[in-house]
């Protein structure tokens, strides 16, 4: 029988312990249908998922994030829209449950209001392929809101256009004196250009082993994440619908059942909907590309890669990368 | 609970451990009954939802979700049925 005592050394255990009982129990929550950016590409309107009667009492949300709570979340991990343009419900999240928040960055979230919670930049790229996509360049912004901000990354969504040239924005980053998380792309909305062909996969899963090389302290990422995210592959399972974790679970009727995310919702701003998984709707699970989803994948699946010390050294460093990202851990 | 009953809860429990995770090379003879499920088996709360359900079949007793951290061994797991068990008697 395999034990984590028989695959691991004493360090390895260790940091094994240090993250085997953090047991998260995340949901996701549109705070806002509104955005002070229309993004090509961004799932949450390609997909209509804004056409909710958004909930505008606060007390409201207060009494939903209590009844969440008592649910059992203990990370809440705020989209949109664009939360920012909603301060008040963002704080009624953050004084009620560890917060995440999913920005443009072109609002700064006041550290005097949100003195550590977790903020997430969304980046689409170097400066022109940010203009095709979301009309202006949010870097030139975003990282004078947060330059040095402790609390602050780039969730940095690589295109296919952006192959081989992520280092200057990736150094961009570490000059700010801030952190950056890579995913790829999903062309919901298919952009010409933007569909990913696996040659451009294969390059990007060198590039981002050698961006990780490069640049250790600024990029919070593992090798076996790019591998797994790039080719969909995941010990020899492919990703999918009957392989996902990220579905909300009153909507989950999948048989056989799939290892999933327990708990796990994504809610409309009206505080009643319920969207099927953390992405949309309409996209097609066999080639979805969402970061999170995969690195969930590959959490949930903890004693599959039980199998050997390497398999299982890959699973640790994918968990310290999802913890490093909410601060569960430090960076 | 007398020593023999115990002892048969355990290897009942560790069974359904075995079969639930399909551990290989393991008896419920062989199973060590204070073995850190976590630490040394590497369950996580979903494995440990699905060994509930199990459970509380054969033993007829509802274990609350908020109770699994107590439930860090073959041993705590018998313990805590046993509780279970005396408190509806």
């Amino acid at each position: 029988m395999k034990t984590i005592s028989s695959l691991l050394d004493a360090d390895w255990h260790e940091r094994y312990r240090r993250i085997a009982n953090l047991n998260i129990r995340s949901s996701i929550y549109d705070v806002t249908n509104r955005c002070n950016l229309r993004c090509k590409g961004c799932f949450f309107f390609s997909s209509g998922e804004h056409h909710v009667e958004e909930e505008t009492d606060i007390r409201k949300w207060e009494a939903f994030i209590d009844h969440e709570k008592e649910r059992g979340v203990n990370l809440a991990i705020l989209i949109g829209g664009e939360p920012t343009l909603c301060m008040d419900r963002v704080e009624a999240f953050y004084k009620r449950i560890p917060t995440y928040c999913a920005t443009n960055g072109l609002i700064k979230v006041s550290r005097e209001q949100f003195p550590d919670m977790m903020v997430g930049i969304s980046l689409w790229g170097g400066g022109e392929d940010e203009k095709i996509l979301r009309g202006k360049d949010t870097f030139a912004i975003s990282s004078k809101n947060y330059e040095g901000d402790p609390y602050t990354y780039y969730l940095y969504t690589v295109t296919p256009k952006q192959v081989g040239k992520t280092e200057p924005v990736i150094r961009r980053i570490a000059e700010h004196g801030l952190k950056v998380h890579l995913q790829l792309l999903s062309n919901d909305e298919g952009v010409d250009g933007f569909s990913w062909r696996a040659e451009e996969l294969r390059d990007l899963r060198a590039e981002m082993d050698a961006m990780l090389d490069q640049y250790p302290q600024t990029v919070i990422s593992s090798k076996y994440y790019h591998e797994v995210i790039t080719t969909g592959m995941m010990l020899g399972r492919r990703f999918g619908w009957m392989e996902c974790p990220s579905v909300t679970e009153s909507m989950d009727r999948r048989q056989p059942p799939v290892r999933r995310l327990i708990r796990f919702y994504r809610w409309a701003a009206d505080l009643k909907t319920v969207h099927r998984c953390c992405t949309s709707a309409t996209r097609d699970c066999s080639t979805c590309k969402d970061g999170a989803a995969h690195m969930s994948w590959i959490m949930v699946n903890k004693r599959d890669h039980m199998n050997t010390t390497r398999d299982l050294q890959n699973w640790i460093e994918v968990y310290e990368m999802f913890a490093k990202l909410y601060r569960l851990i430090p960076w | 609970m007398p020593e023999a009953n115990l002892e048969g809860m355990i290897r009942k429990v560790a069974d359904i451990i075995i079969g639930e995770l399909k551990l290989e090379e393991v008896t419920a003879e062989t199973f060590n009954p204070d073995m850190d499920l976590v630490d040394e088996l590497g369950i996580d709360s979903m494995d440990l939802a699905t060994i509930a359900l199990v459970l509380q079949d054969e033993f007829k007793v509802a274990i609350d979700e908020d109770d699994y951290p107590k439930l860090k061994t073959v041993r705590l797991i018998c313990r805590y049925i046993e509780d279970k068990l005396a408190a509806k008697h």
